[in-house]
């Protein structure tokens, strides 16, 4: 006689118990703030004001807002620049460790790239903004020593320089978890695989673009997915570096949804800016796994 | 082989070690005791030991079961700190505290310190969290006057101060204990009540090295033909001619160019003669006459004196160092890379008590512009721009003991105490302590090496205060598009697209916001039509 659907939940009900917290938080945190989000936008409202229904004008109003060209145009250059470093140079690193001889010199190089990310994310700004982009700092007081003083300048707060002094941040682009992820991903591939192209004279870059590249695919959707997101959220950088300017040369618009909540007090507004920020990540995200291979896409292929 | 054999000497059962074993162990207790000695010698010390305790005086348990706390956020004056660095840590206010409290022994007064951003003092407000009082700019209480968070302080500024005895200034209205009266009441918000108490004033001013001043044979300048010339001969000789910050050319620099060059067409343009408030402010241009005069072609690209305006500013960046953004301009002008510095009297702290400032210093004002540099303005002296430092805010923490301000005795107490901080007596030992800002208490004279700040503040007042006419969003875009025009980022034109953009949005936001109603200022600027008839220059809607 099958069980009764009661039965099946009595039986679960401690799974469902063990899973209760996190959805509670889940909701409590990202959806009902989401929710929140999405019907404030529809109202203008300041923090301490009543909020009055504006229906689409917040939307409206983005449309035509003069920061909308400049800083979906920083956006999409920073993204761009972004992506690329963070799948080529982490890749390039990785498969340089991977290949190393040694297992303790392959774990100690392993280490070494990966301490830099208990630096907080801010401290690397701070040194960044001041100690390398800064009036004396370690740019400009090179330039002077090697007889090119006229080339110094305010690298942040310069319109000619800024977003490519912001894109540099982290060069070379090698430390950080973003390594260890196609570590794993290369120390997955069968060493048998390995053999066989070897047999089948495959070696050095010609092994690494068609062997090591299509079996580390769902590696780099991964990376490409987390990095796309976290810059259309992120606005840390230029907010403590530049907070968009000089002018609106390194706004972005999560910055720019940033000052208009906190500082405009423009809540509604804000909100209508998250929610096409929330729409572009999803757009972008549904793209990306839909027509990005990952390696069993490849295997699978073949 | 070699076997194994337990050793003698040591009990059956017991730990036995090798020699590597024992050497492992010897290498931990290193580690650990290297570590232990590192955290001792980086241990900072405590701070009675340093001197330095934040709020600068320690928690009272007795104290701190009073029933009336007060917790004040003093900026600058924050007992225990030390401004920029050079002195001693502050106690001024800590003894004015202990005074209040003994004849309040039912309230027990706190200082913190506070971070000083938008964000924080939002979240803060309109959660009634905020310290009772606090030094905000007033350009963020006129933002929010009308959500409840800041007292008005009015009904208590009209009436004598409790404390000052019969006969003195302020016996009969505290407003008579404030020296500069017309900043002070100048801080009144739009909707005419005074929020914040002027504990003390800012001016600015151009400081000079009077070395190199002396070396190349040059005297301050007396209008700004001269200016012109001598920071051309200052850069020849191979000196920044002046040190000046994006700050200082968006706020001061606007009001001080705008008032040159709108000052003598100020009869025709002045429509709002408020009899509370002009005595003092002599035809200052309130935001709902800016907004008017906008919509009659002023400030825009078809005003000459906006457009020019723009222009005189551009013209003297090209004096001014490289980043004006964020180059270190006290360490340029210490180092005499720079031999001038638009500064305010809040470095002069910094240049009286550095050991390191190796040259003799003055300071001077900006000089007039006269009819022969530009044809729009007149040649008369430069205005005030400087203003309130230390503007002390009453918060709707102060009456959260009963939820309304006309019963609420921790409401009572907070305004007692500020009234008390203001009495000479008070006020003179806690400002004194930084010689930064000027008393603005009747009574209370500055440092000597403030003086030549108070002589400017004795000038007439602004004809307006850009920075303080519309709203937030209007000061960042204004800022923003500043910046990236003087430093070549856009064109004349590109910039004046933006400009009119800009006050476009604020004006039409201003209007709505503040239902402000343009019949009365029609009806006075019908009134003035004769008096515009011989002014040249004006836009052709206004004509």
């Amino acid at each position: 006689m099958p069980r009764s659907r009661l039965e099946d939940a009595t039986r679960h009900l401690g799974c469902y118990g063990l899973l209760a917290p996190t959805f509670v938080l889940v909701g409590v945190f990202s959806l009902i703030p989401f929710v929140w989000a999405f019907t404030t936008s529809f109202y203008r409202y300041e923090i301490g004001g009543d909020p009055t229904f504006v229906g689409l004008s917040n939307y409206g109003e983005y449309l035509s807002d003069p920061t909308l060209g400049i800083s979906f145009r920083n956006l999409a250059f920073l993204t761009a620049f972004s992506v690329i470093v963070s799948v080529v140079f982490p890749l390039g690193v990785a498969k340089l460790i991977f290949s190393l001889s040694s297992a303790r010199a392959r774990y100690i190089y392993r280490i070494v790239f990966l301490v830099p990310i208990v630096v907080p994310g801010v401290a690397t700004l701070m040194i960044w903004g001041g100690m390398i982009y800064g009036d004396n700092g370690l740019v400009n007081e090179s330039l002077r020593l090697l007889g090119l003083e006229h080339l110094a300048r305010g690298w942040l707060s310069s319109p000619e320089t800024v977003l490519w002094a912001v894109a540099f941040i982290g060069f070379p682009f090698a430390g950080g978890i973003n390594i260890l992820i196609y570590y794993a991903g290369l120390a997955a591939i069968p060493e048998s695989v390995h053999e066989a192209a070897q047999l089948d004279g495959a070696s050095g870059l010609g092994k690494f673009f068609r062997i090591d590249l299509p079996l580390v695919l769902s590696q780099i959707k991964l990376l490409v997915i987390l990095t796309v997101i976290g810059a259309v959220q992120g606005f840390q950088g230029m907010f403590i570096l530049t907070r968009g300017g000089p002018g609106f040369e390194s706004m972005v618009p999560g910055l720019w949804m940033y000052f208009n909540a906190f500082s405009f007090q423009r809540m509604g507004y804000a909100c209508a800016m998250g929610v096409i920020l929330f729409l572009i990540i999803l757009v972008l995200t549904v793209l990306n796994l839909k027509y990005f291979k990952s390696a069993e896409d490849v295997k699978a292929a073949t | 082989m070699v076997e194994y054999a337990p050793r003698a000497d040591v009990p059956r059962g017991a730990a036995d070690f090798s020699r590597g074993t024992r050497l492992v162990k010897a290498k931990y207790i290193l580690l650990v005791a290297i570590v232990a000695g590192c955290v001792w010698a980086l241990w900072p010390p405590s701070q009675q030991e340093a001197g330095i305790q934040q709020g600068g005086r320690p928690e009272d348990p007795v104290k701190a079961a009073r029933p009336y706390q007060i917790r004040m956020a003093p900026a600058l004056y924050l007992p225990g700190t030390m401004p920029q660095n050079v002195g001693e840590p502050l106690k001024g206010l800590v003894r004015v505290a202990e005074r209040f409290e003994e004849l309040y022994p039912d309230t027990y007064v706190r200082f913190v310190g506070t971070p000083g951003v938008r964000e924080w003092l939002v979240t803060q407000l309109s959660a009634g969290l905020a310290p009772d009082i606090l030094n905000v700019n007033v350009e963020d209480v006129w933002q929010d006057v009308h959500k409840g968070w800041y007292v008005p302080l009015d009904e208590y500024l009209d009436r004598p101060n409790p404390f000052v005895p019969a006969g003195q200034p302020g016996s009969r209205q505290w407003w008579d204990l404030f020296k500069y009266q017309a900043i002070t009441r100048g801080k009144a918000a739009p909707d005419g009540k005074s929020y914040c108490i002027s504990f003390d004033m800012v001016e600015t001013g151009i400081f000079y090295n009077k070395d190199i001043f002396e070396r190349l044979s040059l005297a301050p300048p007396k209008d700004w033909v001269e200016f012109d010339r001598l920071q051309t001969t200052l850069r020849e000789a191979g000196y920044i001619p002046t040190l000046a910050s994006l700050v200082a050319a968006s706020d001061w620099g606007v009001d001080l160019v705008f008032d040159q060059l709108y000052y003598p067409i100020l009869p025709g343009i002045d429509l709002k003669k408020d009899p509370a408030r002009e005595a003092y402010l002599e035809g200052y241009l309130d935001w709902d006459e800016i907004c008017f005069l906008y919509r009659k072609g002023f400030f825009t690209r078809r005003d000459p004196r906006w457009v020019e305006m723009w222009r005189i500013l551009k013209d003297w960046r090209r004096h001014w160092n490289q980043d004006i953004a964020t180059a270190d301009m006290m360490r340029l002008f210490i180092t005499q890379k720079g031999a001038m510095y638009w500064s305010a009297s809040w470095d002069v702290n910094r240049l009286t008590r550095d050991p390191d400032v190796p040259f003799r210093w003055g300071v001077f004002y900006p000089p007039p512009i006269p009819p022969q540099y530009d044809a729009y303005a007149d040649g008369h002296p430069m205005c005030v721009i400087g203003g309130a430092a230390m503007q002390y805010v009453v918060t709707n923490t102060a009456f959260s003991d009963t939820g309304d301000p006309a019963t609420s005795e921790r409401l009572k107490r907070a305004v007692a105490f500020l009234q008390f901080l203001t009495l000479p007596e008070n006020a003179g030992p806690v400002i004194s302590e930084v010689l930064s800002m000027l008393p603005n208490v009747r009574g209370v004279e500055p440092h000597e090496e403030l003086r030549p700040f108070d002589e400017i503040l004795r000038r007439r007042y602004t004809t307006t205060k850009w920075s303080y006419t519309f709203d937030m969003r209007f000061n960042e875009v204004f800022i923003r598009m500043f910046d990236l025009y003087l430093n070549g980022g856009i064109d004349d034109d590109a910039y004046l697209d933006w400009s009119d953009r800009n006050l476009d949005f604020a004006v039409e936001t201003t209007v709505r916001r503040k239902n402000v109603d343009f019949a009365e200022l029609e009806r006075a600027w019908e009134a003035l039509a004769p008096l515009r008839r011989n002014m040249k220059g004006l836009p052709d809607a206004a004509k």
